[in-house]
């Protein structure tokens, strides 16, 4: 037994206690630092040696340092990180979208509002032009809001897409950065030690682009670890990494779709594989959440429009001399977009278009539409619901007209329909002069002056601009009943045009000749109401009243019965109170969902971090620990100096 | 063993802090704006109630407009009957003036003049403006006056009927000057007497009713002869003997058939003929005045033509003047009703303020209580933090 020995163990044991000195000094250096994750030395006795009397033991090796490591946890911190990302940067957009359908006196309801309400007193006053200025004006405000409400919705697309963009350069970035690490730590790998320190930054850069999109990773036995993303597209093959494309979606250019580029070359990854991630969130946002607002602004944008011009067109405006009203609104047209890999020509365009006409803005949905061909049958599918349906040449679905054009598309051009998506950043007052409203009505309503009933006009509308002044319609009463004759006359011949037999009930409209007669009260047998034409356009209110009875007009969203006739529908402000709430709704159910996935997130990253992490408490008491345990070895030490010291003595 | 990470407790502790700042600040924002909701998604269906509301307030302003057109019209309209009354008033005193039988045709023709010039008068209270373009008698509609004096008196040429305000509620905007100034009831209100042919110094006064049961609505001619047996009078229904043929007559004695009573004073010429017909509603107020006017102005009228232009004539104002009494106190019953709608309106209003304070304002008394706790907590949050956080083993460990 040599006098070596003592201080073979006492320096060994230097030795190991300043290693694990040394870690814990490096545990507290890196205390605070994101992804780091507690190392230890793994320490361990070395072999005893053999002698007459037995094993010697030799002291304490170190063997390696180990990081704290869970896979689960870790798999688990990066999934619901990748969750509430999604959920907050949803939040986020949406919270920009809310402001947009805010209520009140900025709002758009509030402006349509306003605009109706001033037909009120160009009723009172037809002939005052000042009256009319007024309406003009508040056609005027309206527009601007629904153009500026469009443009901010342009504004958060553009948002997003440059979210998106960096979003994807980060993402690039990351993918290269893992791939170059995977080989690093194949390399290390080499030496039979854990490369802790590369580990947990490979682990902090999967984190991180969990953030941004749903990763699945698989680790291989060199030690590199794979990256797939959107449902299986390999993104980083151990020291491979591949890159994410950005590109305008092939329908509608100013939204963006995000593709994965391989060597065959792009694959296209839709939202609903991206999954999670604030990518998943920005393309969630970009083609629901912002489609659903566009498409609610230019639904009330088209039906408004709609139903002022078509009422205007109804009434005689005070030109001289007076004319049916011209149009107060224009809109943006429906537009049919063809797929960018749909048939072209030689020259580049597009072999063959779709056409699409409104017939009824009332029908139209606030949704856009997909036109494919299933091999046999064009199908249209609304992509609100999902909703299908078989369509034609010159189909009518919801309001508006397919027409496939010629020559007809091929089986394999697709097609995305828009009737209401552009009707807002359109929308704009076409009427500037006061005289162009419409305030008169064509015809003129009276009760004969000889009528003992109780009934007198109630109103007088003109629905179809089938409405002839020409003839005169009188309608007289043959029972108490309600039974009546009618009959239409020339009004400078007084040749009969034609005639009939009708039955009035209380509250039902007496409808001829393109007309409602609205009757108060009750007529008796021999009351004689007449309908002609109205003599004196320019202090006539009757299509006034009839533009200011719109704010009470069910004209947005009706649905066929069935059998010919329209149900449902709202008036404009039920319409846009509907559609706050809609977007309310997302917004809140999104602010809900993201208080629930940021605890998910911060929980999972707690279990991790106090699995994986520094305690400082923990390390100061190994600080002390190893520095009492170096203090010994160097005892140790000096005994075996000592012991040497007095073996030297002893032989002097 | 749970182990806690130092750095992790640490941002932990950060984090809550913020959360508690944060939801401090937004009951501080709420009281300070005294809103519930101050985003959409704060309570969407809060946000669309208030909506509707501001709807609702919206369109009570505009019907409050509608109202105010109406009354403005009516109230106008009012003032116009009434100076037409005071007129007719006037016109009234005239007529039964011209009737002195001391008058001579001078004087006749100062009164004949001075009615023109009421007439006159009544025709431009007729064309009366609202002050806004329009006309308080201007019907469904017309460009000009309303009211045009052209050869054979004066005609109605706008559109007949009233406009309405746009509301709810029936709310005129104008009145139908024809059915006010054109459209009395002549005669008596239900038949009507004329001399038809009177050579005689007979005349007819205007009739009652006696027994309205028995009124048959058909033509009557009474036909007087002068002959041997004295003057007796035949009673045509629709051209038919009725039981009165060749019943002698006695000046200022009533004839009464099928419920009408109507007397002929004077002394009637062989053939004079006196025409009974149903009362239509077609007696302007302006043909009474030209009537009268012309026959007072006529010099070489007789006793008889003056009494019976008088008697017609005060039967006629009578007529014009009961109608334009009763469209003023129909106009006056409008304005009632205007102020019932406009209580109504202001009601609803108030309801829709209502809702919409209930839909978005903030319950202070919740808010505020809400707030001292939120204070608290954070108060409590922050001592927590600074005391839990301060301690590290490290501080024992001595150097």
């Amino acid at each position: 037994m040599s006098a070596s020995a003592l201080m073979s163990i006492g320096t060994r044991a230097m030795f190991a206690n300043y290693a694990a000195l040394q870690t814990t000094g490096h545990n507290i250096a890196n205390a605070s630092v994101d992804g780091y994750s507690r190392q230890q030395v793994q320490l361990q006795t070395a072999n005893g040696q053999f002698s007459g009397a037995g094993f010697f033991g030799k002291g304490v090796d170190v063997q390696t340092v180990t990081r704290s490591f869970d896979q689960f946890l870790t798999r688990e911190a990066v999934a619901t990180r990748a969750q509430a990302a999604f959920d907050s940067t949803r939040l986020d957009k949406l919270s920009q979208l809310e402001s947009l359908f805010a209520g009140g006196e900025q709002g758009l309801g509030f402006a349509t509002g306003e605009f109706l309400n001033a037909m009120v007193d160009m009723a009172s006053h037809p002939q005052d032009l000042a009256a009319r200025q007024v309406v003009l004006g508040r056609a005027g405000e309206l527009a601007a809001r629904f153009s500026s409400a469009s443009s901010q919705i342009d504004t958060i697309q553009s948002g997003v897409t440059m979210d998106l963009r960096s979003a994807v350069d980060r993402v690039n970035s990351i993918a290269k950065d893992i791939a170059t690490v995977n080989d690093r730590i194949a390399v290390a790998r080499g030496s039979g030690h854990t490369p802790n320190d590369l580990l947990d930054l490979r682990d902090q850069l999967v984190s991180e682009l969990g953030s941004y999109m749903e990763v699945t990773t698989i680790p291989a036995d060199d030690g590199t670890l794979s990256v797939f993303v959107g449902g299986g597209q390999r993104l980083v093959l151990g020291a491979q990494s591949l890159k994410l494309d950005l590109s305008p979606d092939p329908y509608d250019a100013t939204r963006m779709d995000l593709g994965i580029i391989e060597t065959s070359g792009v694959r296209a990854l839709p939202y609903s594989l991206i999954g999670s991630g604030s990518i998943g969130g920005l393309l969630r946002f970009q083609d629901d959440d912002l489609a659903a607002a566009r498409n609610l602004i230019g639904r009330l944008a088209s039906v408004v429009a709609d139903g002022v011009n078509g009422q205007q067109a109804l009434g005689l405006d005070l030109r001289v001399p007076p004319g049916s009203g011209a149009p107060v609104f224009g809109v943006g047209a429906p537009q049919a977009l063809p797929a960018s890999n749909n048939a072209r020509t030689a020259g580049g365009t597009f072999v063959s278009t779709v056409g699409l006409t409104i017939t009824d803005a009332t029908q139209l949905q606030a949704s856009e539409y997909a036109l494919a061909n299933d091999g046999a049958n064009w199908i249209l599918t609304r992509l609100s619901d999902g909703s299908a349906q078989t369509v034609v040449d010159g189909s009518i679905v919801d309001g508006f007209q397919i027409n496939l054009g010629t020559p007809a598309p091929a089986a394999t051009d697709r097609f995305l329909l828009q009737p209401v998506a552009r009707a807002a950043s359109g929308f704009r007052r076409v009427l500037d002069d006061p005289r162009g409203l419409a305030a008169a009505s064509p015809v003129t309503a009276d009760a004969g002056t000889a009528n003992t009933g109780t009934a007198s006009v109630g109103a007088l509308l003109v629905v179809s601009p089938t409405v002839n002044p020409q003839n005169t319609a009188t309608v007289t009463f043959t029972s108490g009943i309600g039974n009546y004759n009618w009959e239409l006359r020339d009004r400078t011949t007084n040749a009969l045009v034609s005639s009939g037999t009708g039955t009035w009930s209380a509250g039902q409209p007496i409808a001829l000749n393109g007309f409602e007669l609205d009757l108060a009260g009750v007529p008796a047998s021999g009351d004689t109401f007449t309908v002609s034409k109205t003599l004196f356009p320019g202090s006539n209110n009757g299509n006034a009243l009839a533009l200011a009875g719109l704010r009470d007009a069910l004209l947005v969203g009706r649905v066929g019965n069935g059998s010919g006739g329209l149900t449902g529908g709202a008036s404009f402000t039920d319409a846009w109170a509907d559609a706050m709430s809609d977007i309310g709704v997302r917004a809140q159910s999104a602010k809900t969902s993201s208080e629930i996935s940021t605890q998910v997130a911060a929980a999972a990253k707690e279990a991790l971090s106090n699995r994986t992490g520094v305690n400082l408490d923990e390390e100061a008491a190994r600080l002390m620990q190893y520095q009492q345990g170096y203090q010994a070895a160097a005892k140790v030490l000096q005994v075996a100096q000592s012991v040497f010291d007095t073996l030297l003595e002893a032989a002097r | 063993m749970t182990r806690v990470s130092t750095a992790h407790s640490f941002e932990a502790g950060i984090a809550t802090l913020q959360q508690r700042q944060r939801q401090l600040t937004d009951a501080q924002q709420q009281l300070t704006s005294g809103k519930r909701i101050s985003r959409l998604s704060d309570d969407p269906a809060a946000s669309a109630r208030a909506e509707r509301a501001i709807a609702a307030v919206q369109r009570a302003d505009a019907d409050q407009r509608a109202l105010e057109a109406s009354r403005s019209a009516i109230t106008q309209v009012e003032a116009a009957y009434g100076d037409a009354n005071d007129l007719m008033e006037q016109a009234r005193e005239l007529v039964v003036a011209a009737g002195n039988p001391s008058y001579g045709a001078a004087e006749r023709k100062g009164i004949a003049d001075r009615l023109a010039g009421l007439r006159d008068q009544l025709l431009q209270i007729a064309n009366r403006g609202d002050g806004a373009g329009g006309y308080l008698f201007g019907g469904q509609g017309i460009a000009q006056a309303p009211f045009v004096d052209a050869a054979g008196g004066v005609q109605f040429v706008a559109a007949a009927g009233t406009q309405q305000a746009a509301s709810d509620e029936l709310l005129p905007l104008t009145t139908d000057g024809q059915r006010a100034w054109l459209a009395a009831r002549s005669g008596n209100g239900v038949f009507n007497t004329a001399a038809t042919a009177s050579t005689g110094s007979a005349w007819i006064d205007a009739g009652r009713v006696t027994q309205p049961a028995q009124l048959t609505g058909s033509p009557y001619s009474v036909q007087f002869t002068v002959g041997g047996a004295g003057t007796t009078y035949t009673v045509l229904q629709n051209g038919n003997p009725t039981a009165l043929t060749n019943a002698a007559y006695q000046s200022g004695q009533a004839i009464q058939i099928d419920g009408m009573s109507f007397t002929v004073t004077g002394g009637p010429a062989n053939g004079d003929r006196f025409d009974i017909t149903p009362s239509t509603p077609d007696l302007s107020v302006f043909d009474t005045f030209d009537g009268i006017v012309a026959a007072l102005g006529n010099a070489s009228a007789s006793t008889t033509q003056v009494a019976q232009t008088v008697a017609d004539g005060l039967r006629d104002i009578d007529a014009s003047a009961a109608t334009l009494s009763s469209r003023r106190a129909d106009a006056g019953s409008w304005l009632n009703r205007l102020d019932d709608v406009d209580s109504r309106v202001a009601g609803q209003k108030l309801r829709a303020q209502g809702e919409r304070s209930n839909a978005e304002d903030l319950d202070m008394v919740h808010a505020i209580s809400d707030f001292q706790l939120q204070q608290t907590g954070y108060d409590a949050a922050l001592r927590a933090y600074s005391m839990v956080q301060r301690l590290s083993l490290f501080d024992y460990l001595g150097g």
